[in-house]
């Protein structure tokens, strides 16, 4: 008698976390371009040049910049176990005091110090703005997930009167829009790419700051700890409320300063309704965060496989192959056999007679 | 008295009472794990109707033994045989579905549900149909029969641990078990609750089934088990009839020839501790559980520098609340606590830390440990006082930890999880052990560690309070270790300090009687 017995790993398996994202992109891949002949006769091989190309576009750069960025802002939650799902919201909110400084204030003349200004402010404001939900968390026991979710239509809608209302501009076109900032407060483009150098150097810097917070850190320790047993954490006489707190604030400041960015960079106004306006980031940036395995060495990895998959997307989209439903095909396709991935590398199977 | 052996659950039992070939054999069982070998060659046969006793250090591969047996893990050598023949027993339903189940330390049940909701989950987790009045019956008659209160209709979180574990033990009877493992799950348990589970034990085996006992009390294990197996590193060093065993053979089995000299050592004691200053001053301390009564009843004590103080009891007479408001986990509902003469009143323990304090908890695993993170890591959470992380530092600190302490674990980096349950307790109490500055609250220190360990915990205590002149107040349900170590020893019963007596004038039967009365 011969069986096949499936036993949990006593020691991890070995390249995990490298194997499963790669495998479960290489399957979410697979999965999409089969549903896509099934249902809309699309060849696989030209499918399959079509992600190539979007491998190697330009324009991949810019969104592979913003999504790590994200993908940072929810790795530090996450690994605490808060389930942070606004950062949608929280960029949006950091977009809105950017907008304000560049449009309404006497600071945006100023060369450098303008744009400077922007990126705290943006980060201040998307702290604030998860801090609402920390708070919530820590002191009234209101779980974050709903809370921070339904924050990111505030923030859209807020940002929305203020765009439909106070701040349209005067030189619109028609459109419902505001003015264009001030040309001085716009980033500098990296030759032959889409993408930004400020953006690039943000990358640079939290990525470093929030390696060294884990990995040196009390404070990324104790975040570590409030993921895996709290009641201990408070044992040991650390304020688990604060660090509740903490870790949305962290969470929403990169979320915030990425608005900022955004729209220094590439929007340069903003338009309404401001939720058609972006890719939704703040949710493509969950998916980044769990390829990446939760390491934030592997976040650039995985923003630059989502930002490929999504310009395909987009490119048939553009082609007339399909609507935005082609995109969320993908996402969904992927987190799906990532999911499956992330169970089967806790288990072995193992033939015994 | 044993009504209900008679009923369903255990009637298929009694058919094997009379064979004597034994129910489970093992085999050659080798398993080893990375940097370790959990077991070596292992034989050995479980016979009907009897309990077996199975005894170790803390990390001798007591658990994966069982473990093994309950499917949990499959060994990487070797054959289980079940009532004759050869079996892979390949999961926990296998396992069950062949009458052997396994009772954990820690109870597997889920809090919002009442007893017979988690019950019936339990059952058909397993496949096995069952009626919920019958089963609510059979409750009620199992626990009466022993004699421990146990409402079926009422959620799981409003249980005392007792309960809870006594839930466990009928979990696996409803499932018809003929070999019940038991993993420490009387460990934890208040002494006199204990026997009523060995009492259970015993009329189990009377009725044919077998139970396979883990502790690491040699004395206990002795006077309850029809046989004693040993096990030293993964090997099995010997199995022993009760008749023939003496506590010193087995020790010498367990421990090896030269440690158990060890075992008489004599304590050291702080001169002049009337002179020293009061680091905890306790004064008419109430505090209420959740929403009910108090549970603490206006307890006032002091501990000065360097002195031990003993608190003896018998479990839920309030000692957890007690330990908890002075370490800052519950807020007080009246009185005040000091601490090296900062008022440190349901101030949290954010205060109390930073005064120095230690705190050895009772459930290792919720306030001590965070089992995902690394040895090194959950020192490092208490040691490291500054921002930055200096790993190297750590590294060392818990190296020589690891070594003073003799845990077994291949390196300082691997998660606390995969450790054993006394080598868990040690990572903590050595922890706390060095970190403590003003005062260390030990709440049953050494009742998940073996002799050998639990003696030189003991010793350590004595010398942060000898040598540091630390404060420690030692609460234990363990009378022993009270008469041992303390200094001044302090009797609670119902909330309230009853008696207070000096270590050296100290009549053990008026203290029982005080903790009874
Ligand atoms: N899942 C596991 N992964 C790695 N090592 C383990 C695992 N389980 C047990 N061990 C190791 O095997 C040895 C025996 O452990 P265990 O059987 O739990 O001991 P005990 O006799 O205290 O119950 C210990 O050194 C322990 O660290
Ligand atoms: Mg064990």
């Amino acid at each position: 008698m011969v069986y096949l017995v499936v036993l949990r790993r006593t020691k991890p398996l070995p390249y995990a976390s490298i194997l499963v994202p790669v495998i479960s992109i290489l399957l979410g891949v697979l999965l999409s371009s089969i549903i896509l002949y099934l249902l809309a006769s699309i060849p696989p091989l030209a499918l399959f040049n079509l992600i190539v190309r979007s491998f190697t576009s330009p324009t991949v750069l810019k969104d592979t910049l913003i999504l790590t960025l994200i993908g940072l802002s929810l790795v530090i939650a996450f690994k605490a176990s808060i389930w942070n799902i606004g950062a949608e919201g929280q960029f949006h909110m950091g977009m809105l005091v950017a907008t304000w400084i560049a449009l309404f204030t006497p600071i945006a003349s100023i060369p450098v110090l303008a744009k400077i200004t922007c990126i705290l402010a943006g980060a201040v404001a998307g702290a604030l703005w998860a801090i609402l939900a920390g708070v919530l968390r820590a002191y009234v026991g209101l779980d974050e997930v709903p809370v921070t979710l339904m924050l990111n239509y505030v923030a859209y809608y807020v940002l929305d009167v203020l765009v439909y209302g106070p701040w349209r501009g005067r030189f619109t076109y028609g459109y419902i829009r505001t003015d264009e900032i001030p040309e001085n407060l716009w980033l500098t483009l990296i030759p032959g790419t889409t993408a930004h150098v400020e953006v690039l150097a943000t990358v640079l810097i939290v990525g470093l700051a929030i390696w060294f917070m884990f990995k040196y850190t009390i404070v990324g320790l104790r975040l570590r700890i409030l993921g895996s047993n709290p009641e201990f954490l408070r044992a040991s006489g650390v304020n688990v409320k604060h660090m509740v707190v903490l870790a949305l604030g962290l969470s929403g400041a990169i979320a915030g300063m990425v608005g900022a960015l955004y729209l220094l960079g590439d929007t340069h106004r903003v338009s309404y309704p401001v939720e058609a306006q972006t890719a939704g980031y703040g949710y493509l940036g969950i998916l980044v965060a769990w390829l990446s395995m939760l390491d934030v060495r592997g976040l650039p990895l995985a923003a630059y496989v989502v930002s490929s998959l999504r310009v395909t997307g987009i490119t048939m989209q553009i082609a007339g192959l399909g609507g935005t439903a082609i995109v969320f095909l993908f996402m969904g396709s992927v987190l799906l056999t990532y999911t499956v991935a992330k169970v089967f590398s806790e288990y072995t199977i193992v033939i015994r007679r | 008295m044993s009504a209900f052996l008679s009923n369903k659950v255990f009637s298929n039992i009694s058919k094997f009472s009379r064979e004597v070939k034994p129910l489970v054999s093992l085999r050659g069982i080798t398993k080893k794990f990375p940097g370790v070998v959990a077991l070596d060659n292992v034989s050995l046969d479980i016979y009907p109707g009897e309990i077996l006793a199975l005894l170790g250090e803390n990390g001798a591969g007591k658990s994966t033994l069982v473990k093994i047996l309950y499917g949990l893990y499959t060994p990487d050598k070797g054959e289980v045989i079940v009532y004759g023949e050869k079996t892979k027993i390949l999961s926990p339903r296998h396992a069950v579905s062949k009458g052997i189940v396994l009772v954990p330390q820690t109870p597997h049940l889920i809090d919002s549900l009442s007893v017979l909701e988690n019950l019936i989950i339990g059952l058909r987790e397993y496949g096995v149909f069952a009626r919920v009045d019958l089963i609510e019956d059979r409750v009620r008659e199992i626990a009466l029969s022993i004699g421990i209160e146990l409402d079926p209709r009422k959620p799981v979180a409003t249980l005392s641990y007792t309960q809870k574990q006594l839930v466990s033990i009928i979990r696996a009877l409803l499932l018809k078990a003929r070999v019940l493992l038991v993993d420490e799950a009387t460990t934890l348990l208040p002494s006199r609750e204990k026997e009523k589970f060995y009492t259970l034990f015993r009329r189990f085996t009377e009725g044919g089934g077998s139970v396979v006992l883990i502790t690491h009390k040699v004395v206990e294990a002795l006077r309850v088990a029809d046989r004693i197996a040993v096990l030293k590193s993964g090997r099995l060093v010997g199995v022993i009839d009760r008749d023939r065993a003496r506590v010193e053979d087995v020790r010498k089995l367990m421990f090896g020839k030269t440690v158990t000299n060890n075992l008489q050592v004599r304590l050291k004691r702080t001169e002049h501790i009337d002179g020293g200053k009061r680091v905890l001053e306790v004064m008419g301390l109430w505090v209420s559980r959740w929403f009910g009564d108090y549970v603490v009843r206006g307890v006032s004590l002091s501990v000065r520098r360097g002195e031990v103080v003993g608190i003896a009891g018998i479990a839920g007479n309030g000692q957890e609340e007690l330990v908890q408001a002075i370490v800052g986990l519950v807020k007080p509902v009246r009185g005040s606590i000091r601490l090296l003469g900062v008022d440190v009143t349901g101030k949290g323990v954010e205060l109390t830390r930073k005064l120095g304090l230690g705190y050895i908890p009772d459930i290792p695993m919720r306030y001590g440990v965070s089992i995902d993170n690394t040895i090194e890591e959950n020192i490092a959470a208490l040691l490291v006082r500054g921002k930055i992380i200096k790993w190297r530092r750590v590294n060392e600190f818990t190296s020589k930890l690891i070594r003073e302490y003799d845990v077994k674990a291949p390196h300082p980096r691997v998660p606390v999880k995969v450790l054993s349950g006394g080598n868990l307790m040690k990572v903590l109490v050595s922890r706390e052990l060095a970190i403590a500055r003003s005062l260390l609250v030990a709440h049953n220190p050494t009742r998940a560690l073996d002799e050998v360990s639990a003696r030189l915990v003991r010793r350590m205590i004595r010398e942060k309070a000898v040598g540091e002149g630390v404060g420690v107040l030692l609460v234990s349900e363990d009378l022993d270790e009270v008469l041992e170590l303390s200094d001044r020893i302090l009797v609670i019963n119902s909330g309230r300090i009853v008696g207070v007596f000096d270590a050296n004038r100290v009549e053990r039967e008026r203290i029982e009687e005080l903790m009874v009365a």
